[in-house]
């Protein structure tokens, strides 16, 4: 099994005419996933690879009411408007690939999806891919694709899309195959957390071990890590937290990601990987040992 | 992006929250007002914080003391800012000092009013409440938060004043962080705020900034992708390399945008080194991103000779090696280029040798 993304998937691309909607769309179906239907407002009754797109949600769910995933790849500023078309319409998954999405539109959105039941992945998701099975979004191009993610026991959080696939491979090449990748976005408020997401992969008998990779700034790897002490997740993990060399650079700075941010004593390099390794979590130090962790843990 | 105090306080202005009488002092245009002989405050306009702390804020009364001591604030560096500027403000005397803020809190993913009958605490010890974005923001949620925070009955209304008018800023103007600390109530019952505290967020002010952060070493750092970024420069640190700086590139970005991020990191001073890494692009054109680099590495003077190690993988990433290859052979660059074979601690340490080698510097144990 997997989490999130499955052969079930049907998908509808929000912004399916921009660029990178239209490699998206193109790299989904590449994969095999089933791409139902496209929307963008004004461009209606055009194709995209075959798709075809509407100038909303209501009329291309009445056409395709198998439609149960959205990938979100409109710019920056119309996010907010099409995350709350999408969870007017019920779709109950929706991945914001879009970056820049400002802190204000992020937080509307995660309180509306929630008060309606509405799961959000994003914003700044690389994607989620189950492998063999389907993909959303953006993650594992097509042109190293069968480098990158293969089918298996492990289950893959991260804050950062770059950082999801270099996961991937290390796991891959080791023969260490994936449930489930999911790219959660690297920003200050997001849909999906780690500890989120760990709650889905502690139901799903395939996922046997989880790899988390976390930065500097926010909350949400303690958060994931009192899931882990309160025994809500009790399947091993092993977790690597980016963002060491900040220990002496001022407080307040931005770094990569926008939630990536150098705080006075709270989210910092130490009180992520303390309160990770308090829980049980096994701290990697270098991505290359990752893999060689889930072998001995999973003796495999 | 962050406001100085002056200019959070003209955004106060704007909105209706009370503000001291002041004036703005820039450097060697003295302001004269008639009130500037009441006992005034002075403020370096900087934008670290506990200013009273490292002698940012100074008091003086009559035109030859305030004379006097601006003189010396002007010619201080406090918390390693030059003074520019001094706020000129009348002082206050405030019976109580409460704190009060506006701020987005990961823990419940939505903003929080923060509120304290206690000022100068900070955030720390104030009480906070959630805001539920889902239903309306109603002025019965401020006040149940002013209430739990253990104010008096007779200051619920017109701190609900502040707490309204505070908000309006937040969400107006997408602020990260709005803060009053210390909102003075004054024995007449009037609230003035005594300082400003706004951070805007930067997607709003300058969406898709590339950020540089100079970190004083001489191995210059373009690093693809915010997660694969900090990782890399952990594991140069680790392997004891000195990064001069920090920048990334993310996305998919046009060589223009490389190209000149390039010039602008090879540019520093006294390096010894470039390190380009990134991890495995889902996406990313490696080709479009390393032709930028070439650009801009051709446009570098004086041209550099010192070590060039790249480190990269993803779509296109074989053409862009053999492109590097014949940059190489023709223009003699110090390349090394490898892919997702050579790990990013693996590439880290290849940085720190050629950059290091025969140099005297002793090397970090791994």
């Amino acid at each position: 099994m997997s989490i999130l993304v499955d052969k079930k998937t049907r998908v509808l691309i929000q912004g399916i005419t921009g660029h990178e909607g239209a490699r998206a769309c193109r790299e989904m179906l590449s994969y095999g996933t089933r791409v139902l239907a496209g929307v963008t407002p004004g461009k209606g009754g055009r194709k995209i690879e075959g798709v075809p797109v509407y100038d909303g949600i209501r009329e291309a769910i009445l056409r395709h009411p198998g439609i149960n995933t959205s990938l979100i790849a409109v710019p920056a500023l119309f996010v907010r408007d099409a995350a709350a078309e999408a969870i007017k319409n019920k779709i109950s998954l929706i991945n914001i690939l879009t970056e820049h999405v400002t802190v204000r539109d992020s937080a509307w959105i995660v309180a509306r999806s929630r008060s309606r039941g509405v799961r959000v992945v994003g914003p700044s998701s690389v994607g989620i891919i189950s492998p063999g099975k389907g993909k959303v979004g953006s993650i594992g191009s097509s042109a190293v694709e069968k480098k990158i993610f293969s089918p298996g026991p492990v289950g893959i959080i991260s804050k950062s899309g770059g950082m999801t696939a270099e996961i991937g491979v290390l796991l891959t090449r080791a023969g260490i195959g994936q449930s489930t990748a999911v790219g959660i976005g690297g920003d200050q408020i997001i849909g999906s957390d780690f500890a989120d997401l760990l709650t889905l992969f502690e139901r799903d008998p395939a996922t046997q071990a989880v790899v988390l990779f976390g930065e500097v700034g926010g909350s949400y790897e303690e958060e994931a890590a009192r899931l882990i002490s309160q025994r809500k997740f009790t399947k091993p993990v092993v977790a690597i937290i980016a963002g060491y060399f900040t220990k002496d650079i001022a407080p307040a700075t931005v770094l990569g990601h926008a939630g990536a941010i150098v705080s006075r004593g709270r989210g910092g390099y130490y009180s992520k990987v303390l309160a990770l390794k308090k829980a049980g979590v096994h701290v990697a130090s270098t991505l290359e040992d990752i893999p060689k962790i889930i072998k001995s843990i999973l003796r495999l | 992006m962050n406001l100085y105090e002056y200019e959070g306080k003209k955004l106060f202005s704007r909105y209706g929250i009370a503000i001291p009488r002041s004036v703005l002092w820039r450097k060697g245009n003295e302001p004269r007002r008639q009130w500037m002989k009441n006992p005034v405050v002075l403020k370096a306009q900087i934008l670290a914080g506990e200013r009273k702390k490292t002698g940012g804020i100074l008091f003086a009364s009559g035109a030859a003391d305030v004379a006097r001591r601006s003189r010396a604030l002007f010619r201080k560096i406090v918390a390693g800012e030059a003074v520019k500027n001094i706020l000129v403000e009348e002082r206050v005397l405030s019976a109580h000092e409460w704190y009060v803020s506006f701020s987005y809190d990961t823990a419940r993913r939505a903003p929080v009013l923060a509120l304290s009958p206690r000022g100068g605490t900070g955030i720390a010890h104030a009480h906070t409440t959630a805001i539920d974005l889902s239903s309306g923001v109603e002025d019965f949620l401020f006040r149940d938060a002013i209430r739990s925070a253990g104010f008096q009955r007779e200051d619920i209304f017109p701190l609900l004043g502040v707490v309204k008018k505070l908000w309006s800023i937040f969400w107006n103007e997408s602020a990260l962080l709005a803060e009053i600390n210390p909102l003075f109530r004054l024995s007449s019952g009037e609230l003035v705020a005594g300082d400003a505290k706004i951070i805007f967020d930067d997607e709003k002010v300058s969406p898709g900034a590339r950020r540089f952060i100079a970190l004083g070493g001489d191995i210059a750092i373009l690093a693809s992708g915010g997660g694969a970024s900090l990782l890399s420069i952990d594991a140069l640190v680790r392997v004891g390399g000195r990064p001069a700086n920090y920048t990334e590139y993310s996305g998919n970005p046009p060589a223009s945008v490389v190209r000149a991020l390039t010039k602008k990191v090879l540019s520093q001073k006294g390096l010894r080194g470039c390190w380009v890494v990134g991890g495995t692009a889902n996406f990313t054109d490696i080709y479009e991103t390393l032709s930028g680099f070439v650009a801009g590495l051709r446009e570098v003077r004086p041209r550099p000779r010192y070590p060039i190690v790249i480190r990269r993988d993803g779509p296109r990433q074989r053409e862009a090696f053999r492109t590097l290859e014949r940059v190489r052979e023709d223009e003699g660059y110090q390349l090394y280029f490898s892919g997702s074979e050579t790990s990013l601690s693996e590439s880290a340490r290849a940085m720190v040798e050629h950059s290091y080698r025969n140099t005297g510097v002793r090397r970090a144990r791994k």
